[in-house]
Order: C-alpha cells, then structure tokens, then sequence
C-alpha cells in the first residue's frame, strides 16, 4: 500500500514541478500504436517494395512504441523502444542481429554545455531525409523510396551548435548505418546545416560520409518544410548517394504539399521520383510514384486512408497471375494512435 | 484501501474543480486573464520594478519585454502546457500570449491575452518539438472531432496561467533584496 501511495504522490508530484520555470523536466512518457489494412490491386503484399505495411487484404499490426525521456539540469536522456512487426521483423538492426524481440528506436544521453552548445552520444533517430520510422511522425502511411534506401538510425556521437534559432551546424562521427554497434569501426562522419530563412520554413542541408549500405559511400540530402499559410504546407527531400568503386547508389526526389480541408481533416500528396545507379555495369531502376493520403485526427487518433500508385519502366511489379508489370497500386487504411 | 480511496476521490474532485474553470472574454471577445490587485504597502514604483525584474530575470526563459513606461510593462512571452494531469506525461504544446502590467499607488493589474496554441508532436529524436509557427488562437470553436481534445488544452492552458498569474501576484509582494541579505543559517555539529 505505502509503495503505491509513494507511486501517485511521485506521479502527481512530478506534474507539479511542470508549472516552474525550471531546468529539472519529470520523466515523460509518449509512445504510439498502429495498425493498418493494405489492399493491393495486384494482390500481392510486396508488390510495392518500400518499408512496413507489407500485408495484403489484412488487418496487420504495425507496432507500439514507447518513449521515455528524462532532463535533470543539463544532462538529459532518450530511451524508445518499439515491439510489433514495424519494429521488429521490418526493422534493419533486428533483421542483422538474427532476430531479436524489440527494435530500439532511440538510446542516447546529452548534456547541454552552454545554451548554445550541446552534445549526444548513443542511437539516434538519422538525420537523413524527410520520413522516419514512426508512423507518428510521417504523414503518409507507406513510406518513400528515399526512406527505404537512406539510413534509418545511425549509432554516433555529434556536436551541435546554435548560433541562433535560424541556423545551427551539427558534427559528429557514426558507425555505419542501422546497426547497435559497428561492423567496420566508427567509420563515417556527418553533419548537419539547419537554416530557417523565415517564419515557418526551415531546411537541413545533411551529409554523411563512411561506411554505409552496399559500402563506402557518400550522401547529400536536403529536406526541408515550410508552413505557407495556416492552411498550406510544403514539404520537399532531395538525396544523391554515391557509392564508392562503381558500387552504385541512388538519387531521387519527393515533393510533400499537404491542405488542411478542415478542422480535423488535412489531405496530402507525395510525388517522388527515385533512381537505382548502375552498379558494375548493371542498369538501375527508375521509379515515380505518386500517394493520396488524408489525416483525419480525433484527439490521438488519427486515421490515414491513402491510395499509392507507383511505375517503373524497368517493370520491376507484378500482376495478379504474376506477370511482371511496369505500374502497381494499393490502397490501405491505417490507425495511428499517439499518447 | 480506505484511505487510497479517499486519495483517489480527492485527486479527482480536485481535478473536476480544475476543469471548471474557465476564460473570460475581452471587449473583442477575445479570452483575457485580468486581474487587480491592491497592494497598498507597496510603491509604484517598487511594483514597477519587480514586474521588470519577474519578465527579465524570473521568467527571463520565457518572456521577452516589448516596452516600459513609467506605469506600464508590456511583455510577450509562452508557456509549455501539458494535458496530463494526475501522471506523469509530456509537453502537448505551447500557449502564447500578451502581457500587459499597470502600476498606481496602492495597486495593481495585470492581465494575458492574445493567446495563441502551437502543437507539439515527437521528433525522430523523441523530443517534443512545434510542429509549426502559426498560432491557433484559443477562443476558436473547434469541429467535433477535435472538440474532446481542445477542452483538455483549454483547461491546461488556464491552469497554467493561473498558476503565472500566483507566482507573479507572489513575486511583487515579495522584497527580493531583504530576502538575498538574510544569510542561510549555519548549524555547527562541534558543540552540543
């Protein structure tokens, strides 16, 4: 009984200390939950080759996902974990260590060493691109080309440096890409250019250069977003990767302008185009792929229909009976809660 | 188990009490927090000075002070709100507002208006982030699908006002430099 009385008195007293203008924040909580229903018009769950949501004419899960963070003076910490197949058996480092039970989305400490200047240390969320792994934080339901194929998380240490609240530079040095601890030893470095130019808009120049996927290679990426009006909002990634000795790479761009239609209700379209480098002489894939996604939000709820319709030349899709096929399609709904 | 009901209901009834609470309208029907506040010990002047001292120094973080007269402070300035009440959560967005002080002799208003929601949403690094700069403003009627979860923010953002609106009441009656002079008593183990 004393233990949970202790437990509530604890709760309550950490809101209170919220309502001071104080350095010391209480333990936050947040997470997510989603599920979703894909129907694809071919019929086949991975006829669509981008990350998660890869069930066809099923009610799937996505994953929970669960994030605590903690501030005591200058030193802070994140600690996020996720369970269900989006972040387990569709995430990359569960994948390489052979399977594990959880996906960690986030583990990292920093300490703020003046107000300006600050530095982390541990596995965080990349720095790359526009979408991320938790559904919370896209618009879209089903994920791009350049998300797919880009870092989703990279291992590190990294400097950063506000000069003001419209620019600010981060450093840092990475193990290669998606992976707990390095195969080839911290072996990249990257860093991050972040301008606000006006009220609403702000761009990320990123580059990270190492050890990576399919090899040693380098990525520049743009990604930027800029709220027009109360209404309006654009949103645009552009990414080149090249690998090094012919080991190919991509590059591609996506273009994001979402319309809030109502209160509650805001619809949005990706355009993106992707391209495969060749590679030792083998030709790459191009893509265009163009999603219709609404977010009708009701509290933490927030429901995403979206219908997907992606073409390649290079016909890399199939049919029902299994013929290749040079476009696909799917519709899908989702329900994403985030508390 | 008596005794954690009685906690239990208690925590609620104070949370219900909360949640009544509401805004007043300004002539432009606009919601104001205004209140008046006679202060009959203390000089304008002194009360001038601490209204300074609480935008530049208390909540230095915070606020940022437009302009001084010899009776006035105007000041704009945010607050995290924060829709959990009773465990622990996070940030769910930001408040942003005018504020207004006036000074005679023998008392005081004060009042917060202009008042202006920003949503928070997690970034990729789990930090809880603006997901934009344009403001909402707090008096709007809301569709039914968001009606629910306006109300909590309505009623986070007039709680955390009014607990501003105490710690400044408490800031000017207080006299910060008897206060700063008044040595923290030492205690000697030596003799007993």
């Amino acid at each position: 009984m004393k233990k949970l009385l202790t437990a509530i008195f604890a709760m309550a007293s950490t809101t209170c200390a919220l309502a001071q203008e104080t350095t010391t924040s209480p333990l936050e909580i947040s997470g997510s939950v989603d599920t979703y229903f894909k129907y694809d018009f071919a019929k086949r769950g991975d006829n669509i080759k981008t990350s998660f949501a890869s069930d066809h004419n099923s009610v799937s899960l996505g994953m929970i996902d669960i994030a605590l963070k903690k501030k005591t003076g200058k030193a802070s910490f994140v600690g996020e974990l996720s369970f269900g197949p989006r972040g387990q058996t569709q995430s990359i480092p569960d994948v390489a260590a052979g399977g594990s039970s959880f996906h960690i989305q986030n583990l990292y400490v920093n300490y703020d060493f003046t107000d300006q200047f600050s530095m982390t240390a541990g596995y965080m969320g990349t720095f790359i691109g526009y979408e991320v792994i938790s559904p919370v934080g896209n618009f879209n339901y089903s994920t791009s080309y350049l998300f797919t194929n880009g870092p989703f998380q990279n291992a590190g240490i990294k400097a950063t440096y506000k000069f003001s609240d419209k620019v600010s530079l981060m450093a840092g040095v990475f193990n290669d890409w998606n992976l707990y601890s390095a195969s080839r030893g911290v072996s990249a470095v990257g860093g991050q250019l972040m301008v606000a130019p006006v009220e609403g808009w702000t761009a990320y120049i990123n580059v990270l250069s190492g050890a990576g996927a399919g090899g040693y290679g380098t990525i520049e990426d743009l990604t930027t977003s800029y709220q027009i009006t109360e209404k309006f909002k654009l949103g645009l990634n552009a990414a080149n990767y090249d690998i090094d000795n012919d080991g190919g790479g991509y590059a591609g761009a996506a273009l994001y302008p979402q319309y809030a239609v109502a209160d509650a209700v805001t619809l949005g379209l990706r355009g993106e185009y992707f391209k495969y480098k060749n590679a030792g002489g083998v030709q790459g894939a191009k893509y265009t792929s163009v999603t219709l996604t609404a977010n009708i939000k009701s509290g933490g709820l927030t429901f995403i229909p979206e219908v997907r319709l992606d073409h390649s030349g290079d016909k890399p899709f199939f049919k029902e009976g299994g013929a290749v096929a040079p476009n696909a399609g799917q519709f899908s709904l989702a329900a994403v809660y985030a508390f | 188990m008596k005794h954690l009901l009685f906690i239990i209901l208690a925590l609620f009834s104070i949370q219900l009490c909360a949640q009544q609470k509401q805004f007043s309208k300004d002539d432009n029907g606009k919601f104001i927090y205004y209140k008046v506040v006679d202060s009959q010990l203390i000089s304008k002047d002194t009360l001038l000075q601490r209204a300074k001292s609480f935008v530049n120094v208390a909540y230095k973080k915070s606020m940022t002070q437009e302009t001084v007269t010899d009776s006035s402070v105007l000041a704009k300035g945010t607050m995290v709100i924060d829709k959990t009440i009773l465990v622990a959560g996070h940030p769910s967005g930001e408040v942003s507002y005018n504020f207004v002080f006036e000074a005679r002799n023998g008392k005081y208003r004060f009042w917060l208006t202009d008042l202006l929601f920003i949503p928070y949403q997690r970034d990729r690094y789990g930090n809880f982030v603006a997901t934009t700069k344009i403001g909402v403003p707090l008096e709007r009627t809301p569709g039914k699908l968001s009606a629910g979860a306006w109300k909590d923010i309505l009623n986070s953002a007039y709680n955390k006002i009014e607990k501003f609106g105490d710690d400044f009441k408490k800031y000017l009656a207080t006299n910060r430099v008897e206060k700063a002079k008044k040595k923290t008593e030492t205690i000697s183990t030596k003799k007993w």
